[in-house]
């Protein structure tokens, strides 16, 4: 929807009369007012920290209408802007003409925006930043140069290609090659009837083979060994990996991109997957969770209008009206699912989230970089764990969601037993004070630390039951 | 003490059969017997050759092995709008309240993403802390039974709403007479629907029970001047006599009246209860008596007004046939604790009843033990406005019927009369949910929403008010009754709106229900109403308009004396997991093995082991023995059923239990109320029609006065000559000849060394082993040097002990009534399969928790030294199957020994101890050789031979099976395959979500945050858990308690689970 063309044209030459006004009666400092006495750099934290998720500082519409050139427009009071801040409603009841036209306006279709907890000073600094605009690069701000391109992303879909040619220019080397032997012989017959020699008697390919291996027997030998070796290697590593599902990212029937969400937009994990905390599912996102957002945004960076589409037709949105459709039969949304433990696994979100205080990449990566849900295979999560040194993630070796896995992290996990301020581990540390339990600590301590394996992390009913 | 007493679980065992000393010797028996198993012409069907067999199986490991590599595609469906209240993956709970006609009592729903899966008691604000008992916690599953009714039908076809209620609208307002037949009605608002039906078609509402108390309400009235039934406080009770009333599992509010006994039955109490039975046949609550005394039931009322001459020294007291030094205890019992004693008779007979409130006046009972200012809202059913109504059915004069949670086609005891009438009624409708036997004979059938997916509000006595609310949605398009009722008697209201203006100013109550007090209610599942609007029913009879009789007590008497009975007479009994039949589809009731007579999935003849013996019928039922058929004959009426050997059944007498018989013209009631072939389906007799497990034996009935008796005088038993296979537990996974489990002594010793320090008392003797060394410190070593089995080490020990936590459980053998609902509440929470009548009698029952009951014989070792006797002849008397044992019920689980048999030798370490205690059964590395379950002393183990889920035998037995039932399965709990041993697991799962909670709480585990199904279940609280490391815990100072020992103490493994011995308040010489 384009904002600029349905704003009222009255509200324009309204502005323009205030800013008029303002110039006239107002001493010049009165005048420089809000917009320009804060500190702009200061504005950029404070505004992506609590205003991005819903404004940008252009034009352009997020969540809410965009806020470039509000320095120009605003009509009211700067009392009343930082009012309209901290406290919309409150403003509105003001009586202002000018509030009163931008509740009329937008509060129909995007809703009151929830009272704001910044300061004076830092709606300043705000004012300050949205005024000086964006700076050199990507209008809607962070880290976005660092997140993945949609070119990467698809590109590591492109992998299995060049293995595919390689594979089809072999087969036709192959044939090129039997069938030139048979080629070759014709030719060479040719060449003996022309001299009136007797043909070359037609063998086999395969007592070809086999005369020239008895030829070359050093040769082949070795060869064969290599080969041999090669296969039972090959066949081993294959055996293993089987039940092993490292980097697995099934198509999904929403192109969803953790990138954009988490990367680019900073999304918070919990957002989306707010039971990791609560639960033992970290859980799928509900569609009312996805419409927060995306009934505001309604064009993506990436598909645009297409796979938002997807959500509203889940659950019955109508993207013109702006309005959810009555009595629409909604259509849940068939992920496929990506984490798949076994039946006999339990696992619980949180009880590492919440108690472990564990962060989510320690297991899942570096999902910023993600297309879909995706299983971050191991070496990935130890290099992130390299360039992230002070993220507290656990070097692990074993394939991700084996078993082998879960249980070289709970032997290397550290559980802080001796200065926890948990009461639960203030009461194990009690029983393990004295006399036997005395013991048993210092067979914990044994290695120097009190980890999840120390404290039953290895045991089977741990997670089987 | 522990060895004089000889303790038997059946007859098989005491007499050490062949048959049973096979089955000692094998740990897993063979099958069947191989004649009968090479019989089986499904055998002959099988022609697959060697070379087949082997391509079959090349095939199966290639695909097999290609299918392990492929990544199985798993849907994750999010919720569209996900409901604030729900959290994938934590449960959600909801009180409400049950109520079928039958039982009563305060649930707590927990439901697992909106399904409910399991229903326990609501602790907090439920009647008696939420007692239950097996029937009200299996209810779930009936929830998810799919021979529910879809949607409504009109003469046996599916229609809509809209069409039903246009045609049921028309066919009342044509109609002259309308009748509404109900249950007895507990629910004020409930009624104000019917009335507000009944005002508009100037209808008549008749309440009618299954099982009727109307003798009692009947007794009142001629005592009191008021029909009703009152409220009984048996925790007030130091003395009970129960005359055929087995009140521990079927009579009145039996669910809530356990808890208040076993409140009585603990020895460190002030007092301690003491408990007569007069019976017939072996009940529940008559193997808790403390002296059980044997009558025929044409005795009831007999016994009654000799304990009343005996009270009141008005009489002799003497009953032919009934020992006078019992009935002169009893007496005398109950005359040394007036007003604090307690009669209860469960005969529907008025005189009866009459006499022993006269009983109950003398001792002072009233205001004390029974409150009559108290009146349930229960049992008001009428059974002369019954029966006239049937005359008035089959005269033609009834134009409608509204049939609303009752099913007189089963269980009125002349159904036939009933069906005749039926016919005639032109507009006939049933709210039943299922097409039962009434149900599928009327010409509507309007389905009833589960009681998990209705609004009602329920009052058992005045002054409280019990809300029931829906956890889930109606899974199918069914309506509540009530709203039923509201759309014909054209009020414009749904039914939860209705609900709430009963309590709001506008409808006449004294106190107004805000919508935060309503919140509040609904959330505590109760409210106190100063006055519940529970109206009598608008018009209930008008024809028999007899004189109601007066109070005339020597009438009485006379007239219960006259009652004679035949050689051979009929108890009929209610079943502690069947009741009345309500539940007869529900496999987990099935599947619960009686309490007493240990048999699942049938109805059979108890008889005496002398009457049998006498018609040469078989008196064994271990697994190749096939029990007797007999024709049992009863006023023109006549079943065959197998005979089954009871102890403790007064010779002249049999027993049959109601409940069976159900869906006997193949009514679509539910699969397992049908009896199944060995290979999983139906059976079915010559006309093709599924032949029901057991027999109805409402007919057998005896009208008494207008008042069914469950009771036949005169009946007679024919051997058939032919045998049936009874499946029963009671020979299943015995302590090979290990009998010291049990621990028992009296009141007087107990309470003569009930100070001595644990392991010393006389009856609970620990055991100590003689060792080569001066543990005395006497100076030489010597026969006196012994030391306690605990201290012997065969392996290392567990840090367990000391360190981090160590659960473990207490189990009260004195309050363990042994009522089963811990076996059904284990069974449910731990997606433990049903297997079905063929597979128990292959020992394959699956329950991780069992009950075992012994028998003892009466006769001591105090009582042979007495009389003179020598070791050897006291101990050959002992041995005497005893007509009237004494019986103890110990449930029986795994006792997670600290120095565990099993876990030494698993081969691949699928067993394994924990650091907190447990054994733990690794499901997904066992590979099934069954040395653990070989080498357990207790025999707890059960192993998984078929794959329950999806193996076709399973199919009309085990819930698992159906897709709609299987959403009852707890998704905590691993589904377990073929071939894995499985066990108690102590509710690991349970365990592990209570510490997370306690970290996340940053609190240690309180004691009792932590529950097991079974400890949450028990209503007599006889079972706790909790943390033996917690110096505080419930669990510690029991199992420091004198009485506290463990099973098997002396072969020493040192399990987590203690019991205390069980207390019988007799007179040592009178045992």
């Amino acid at each position: 929807m384009n904002l600029q063309s349905s704003r009222p044209s009255w509200g324009r030459k309204a502005i323009h009369g205030l800013v008029l006004l303002l110039a006239v009666t107002l001493t010049t400092s009165a005048f420089a007012g809000i917009f320009d006495e804060g500190d702009a750099a200061n504005g950029e934290t404070v505004f992506n920290a609590n205003c991005a998720a819903c404004h940008s500082i252009t034009n352009e519409v997020v969540a809410a209408p965009g806020l470039g050139g509000i320095s120009e427009r605003w009509g009211a009071s700067d009392e009343l802007l930082v009012k309209w801040i901290q406290n919309p409603q409150g403003a509105a009841e003001s009586g202002d003409p000018y509030i009163a036209n931008l509740v009329e306006t937008y509060v129909g279709v995007y809703g009151w925006m929830s009272a704001q907890a910044v300061s004076e000073a830092e709606i300043k600094d705000i004012m300050a930043y949205i005024k000086a605009g964006p700076a050199e690069g990507p209008a809607d701000g962070g880290d976005v140069a660092a997140c993945p391109t949609y070119d990467e992303l698809q590109a590591s879909d492109d992998n299995d290609s060049a293995a595919i040619w390689f594979l089809i220019l072999l087969v036709l080397f192959v044939i090129i090659a039997i069938s030139s032997t048979n080629i070759q012989r014709s030719v060479k017959n040719a060449h003996r009837e022309s001299e009136g020699l007797e043909p070359l008697p037609n063998v086999s390919y395969g007592e070809a083979v086999r005369a020239w291996a008895w030829k070359n027997i050093v040769f082949v030998s070795i060869i064969g060994l290599f080969v041999t070796a090669y296969v039972v290697t090959v066949a081993y590593q294959e055996a293993m990996d089987v039940g092993v599902y490292e980097a697995y990212e099934p198509e999904q029937p929403i192109k969803f991109y953790h990138s954009i969400h988490v990367c680019e937009n900073e999304v918070d994990c919990q957002y989306c997957h707010s039971s990791a905390s609560k639960s033992k599912h970290a859980g799928i996102p509900s569609t009312n969770v996805c419409m927060n957002c995306h009934k505001g945004i309604k064009k993506g960076s990436r598909w645009g209008e297409k796979e938002i589409d997807k959500i509203y037709a889940a659950i019955g949105f109508d993207r013109t009206s702006g309005q959810y459709i009555e009595d629409y039969e909604q259509q849940p949304v068939m992920w496929n699912k990506v984490h798949n433990l076994p039946d006999h696994v339990f696992f619980s979100h949180q009880q590492h989230v919440t108690v472990g205080n564990l962060e989510c990449q320690n297991c899942h990566g570096d999902v910023a970089t993600f297309k879909g849900g995706r299983i971050a295979p191991v070496e990935e999560v130890a290099a992130y764990a390299d360039a992230n040194p002070g993220a507290g993630i656990i070097k692990l070796t074993k394939p991700t969601l084996t078993m082998g896995w879960c249980i070289e992290c709970h032997n290397k996990a550290k559980v802080n037993v001796v200065t926890s301020d948990n009461g639960y581990y203030q009461e194990v540390h009690d029983r393990l004070k004295e006399g036997r339990g005395y013991e048993e600590m210092l067979r914990y301590m044994e290695d120097e630390k009190i980890t999840v394996k120390d404290l039953g992390g290895w045991e089977c009913s741990k997670c089987h039951y | 003490m522990d060895n004089s007493k000889n303790y038997w679980t059946g007859l098989d065992e005491l007499d050490k059969t062949e048959a049973y000393q096979e089955g000692l010797e094998n740990e897993f028996p063979a099958q069947q017997k191989v004649d009968e198993f090479l019989a089986d012409d499904r055998l002959k069907e099988t022609n697959t050759g060697r070379r087949d067999f082997l391509k079959f199986m090349g095939f199966s490991l290639a695909a097999a092995t290609l299918a392990a590599c492929e990544t199985p595609v798993v849907k994750s469906v999010p919720y569209v709008v996900k409901p604030e209240e729900i959290t994938p993956g934590v449960p959600n709970y909801y009180a409400s309240t049950y109520y079928d006609g039958h039982d009563y009592g305060s649930v707590m729903v927990k439901t697992r993403e909106g399904r409910p899966i399991f229903i326990k008691g609501n602790k907090y604000h439920g009647h008696q802390a939420g007692a239950l008992n097996a029937r009200i916690t299996g209810s779930v599953i009936d929830l998810y039974d799919s021979s529910r009714l879809k949607g409504p039908v009109a003469a046996g076809q599916a229609a809509t709403w809209d069409a039903v209620d246009a045609a049921v609208a028309s066919g009342l307002s044509s109609a002259r007479n309308v009748v509404v037949l109900s249950a007895s009605v507990a629910s004020p608002t409930t009624q104000r629907a019917i009335n507000a039906f009944a005002t508009k078609y100037n209808a008549k509402h008749v309440q009618y029970d299954a099982v009727s108390y109307s003798g009692i309400s009947e007794a009142n009235r001629r005592s009191f001047g008021s029909a009703m039934v009152p409220t009984y406080d048996f925790s007030k009770a130091k003395t009970i006599v129960s005359i055929g009333a087995d009140f521990l599992a079927n009579w009145l509010n039996s669910n809530l009246y356990a808890p208040q006994y076993g409140m009585t039955r603990r020895p460190e109490g002030e007092w301690m209860s003491r408990h007569f039975q007069f019976e017939t046949t072996m009940s529940l609550t008559g193997t808790n008596a403390d002296t059980r005394v044997m009558i025929n039931p044409s005795d009831e009322g007999k016994v009654a007004a000799a304990l009343y001459e005996l009270v009141s020294g008005s009489g002799s007291g003497k009953v032919d046939g009934v020992s006078e030094m019992a009935l002169q205890n009893a007496a005398n019992a109950l005359k040394a604790t007036k007003g604090a004693s307690l009669v209860v008779a469960g005969s529907n007979n008025p005189d009866v009843q009459e006499i022993v409130n006269a009983i109950n006046q003398s001792l002072g009972s009233y205001g004390s033990t029974i409150d009559t200012s108290k009146p349930l809202n229960m049992f008001k059913g009428d059974d002369k406005a019954m029966t006239q109504l049937v005359r008035d059915m089959k005269g033609g004069q009834v134009d409608a019927l509204i049939v609303y949670g009752v099913n007189p086609s089963y269980s009125w005891y002349a159904a036939e009369e009933f069906n005749e009438g039926l016919a005639k009624v032109k507009t006939s409708v049933s709210f039943s949910g299922k097409a039962d036997e009434t149900a599928a004979r009327c010409g509507f059938i309007c389905p009833d929403s589960h009681y998990l997916e209705s609004w009602n509000d329920l009052s058992l006595t005045e002054g409280r008010v019990d809300l029931v609310q829906p956890a889930i949605t109606p899974l199918f398009d069914t309506r509540q009754a009530q709203e039923t009722l509201l759309k014909w008697a054209g009020v414009e209201s749904d039914y939860y709106t209705f609900l709430r203006s009963t309590y709001n100013a506008s409808y006449d109550m004294s106190m107004m229900y805000t919508d935060s007090d309503w919140n509040a209610a609904v959330h505590n599942g109760y409210m106190m109403a100063a006055a519940t609007p529970v109206a009598e029913a608008t018009v209930v009879e008008d024809a028999s308009a007899e004189a109601p009789a007066a109070s005339n007590l020597s009438a009485a008497i006379n007239a219960v004396k006259k009652i004679s009975g035949g050689s051979m007479q009929l108890a009929i009994y209610q079943k502690t997991a069947i009741g009345n039949g309500a539940h007869a589809s529900n496999p987990y009731a099935q599947e619960l093995p009686d309490p007493v007579t240990k048999v699942t999935w049938d109805n059979y003849v108890t008889m005496a082991r002398s009457d049998m013996e006498a018609m040469g019928l078989n008196i064994y039922i271990a697994q190749l023995d096939h029990a007797s058929l007999v024709k049992v004959t009863a006023g023109g009426r006549e079943v065959v059923l197998p005979a089954y050997m009871q102890p403790g059944q007064k010779p002249g007498t049999i027993g049959i239990a109601l409940g069976y018989g159900r869906g006997a013209n193949g009514e679509n009631i539910g699969r397992a109320a049908f009896q199944t072939a060995e290979n999983g389906d139906h059976l079915t007799d010559e006309n093709g029609a599924l032949v029901p497990v057991g027999k109805n034996v409402f007919p057998m009935a005896t009208m008494m006065g207008g008042y069914p008796v469950l009771a036949n005088m005169d009946v007679s038993v024919e051997a058939m000559g032919e045998e049936y296979p009874l499946a029963s537990t009671q020979m299943h996974h015995t302590y090979m000849g290990r009998e010291s489990v049990v621990k028992e002594t009296t009141l007087g010793a107990f309470l003569a060394e009930k100070d001595k320090k644990k392991g010393y008392a006389s009856w609970n003797r620990m055991h100590a082993l003689n060792v080569h060394e001066d543990t005395n410190n006497d100076g030489e070593i010597n026969a006196s040097d012994k030391k306690s089995t605990r201290e012997f080490d065969l392996w290392h020990d567990h840090a367990v002990e000391n360190v981090g936590h160590r659960w473990g459980m207490t189990i009260d053998l004195s309050s363990c009534i042994g009522c089963g609902d811990c076996v059904t509440a284990c069974h449910i929470e731990n997606n433990v399969p049903v297997v079905g009548k063929d597979e128990v009698r292959r020992h394959r029952d699956m329950h991780w928790l069992r009950i075992d009951r012994f028998y003892s014989s009466d006769y001591t070792m105090e009582r042979g030294e007495e009389e003179g006797l020598g070791a050897i002849s006291t101990y050959r008397k002992m041995e005497d199957p005893a007509e009237n044992p004494q019986t103890v019920h110990m449930p029986m689980m795994c006792q997670h020994c600290n120095h565990a048999p099993c876990e030494t030798v698993c081969p691949v370490a699928a067993t394994t101890h924990s650091n907190e205690g447990l054994n733990q059964m690794t499901y997904n590395r066992c590979i099934g050789t069954r040395y653990c379950a070989n080498n357990c002393p207790y025999k707890v183990r059960r192993f998984n031979w078929f794959n329950y889920m999806g193996y076709d035998k399973f199919k009309n037995v085990n819930p698992a099976q159906d897709m709609l039932t299987r959403m009852v399965l707890n998704p905590d709990v691993t589904v377990r395959a073929r071939g894995v041993m499985e066990k108690c697991s102590m509710c690991v799962q349970r365990i592990q979500a209570g510490k997370l909670e306690a970290k996340k709480a940053s609190a240690p585990v309180q004691d009792g945050a932590i529950q097991t199904a079974c400890a949450e279940s028990c209503s007599v609280n006889a079972i706790h858990f909790g943390d033996l490391n917690d110096q505080g815990s419930n669990v510690k100072k029991i199992s420091e308690n004198n009485r506290s020992y463990h099973a098997l103490e002396e072969i020493g493994v040192q399990p987590n689970i203690y019991y205390m011995a069980k207390v019988r308040n007799i007179e040592d010489q009178e045992a």
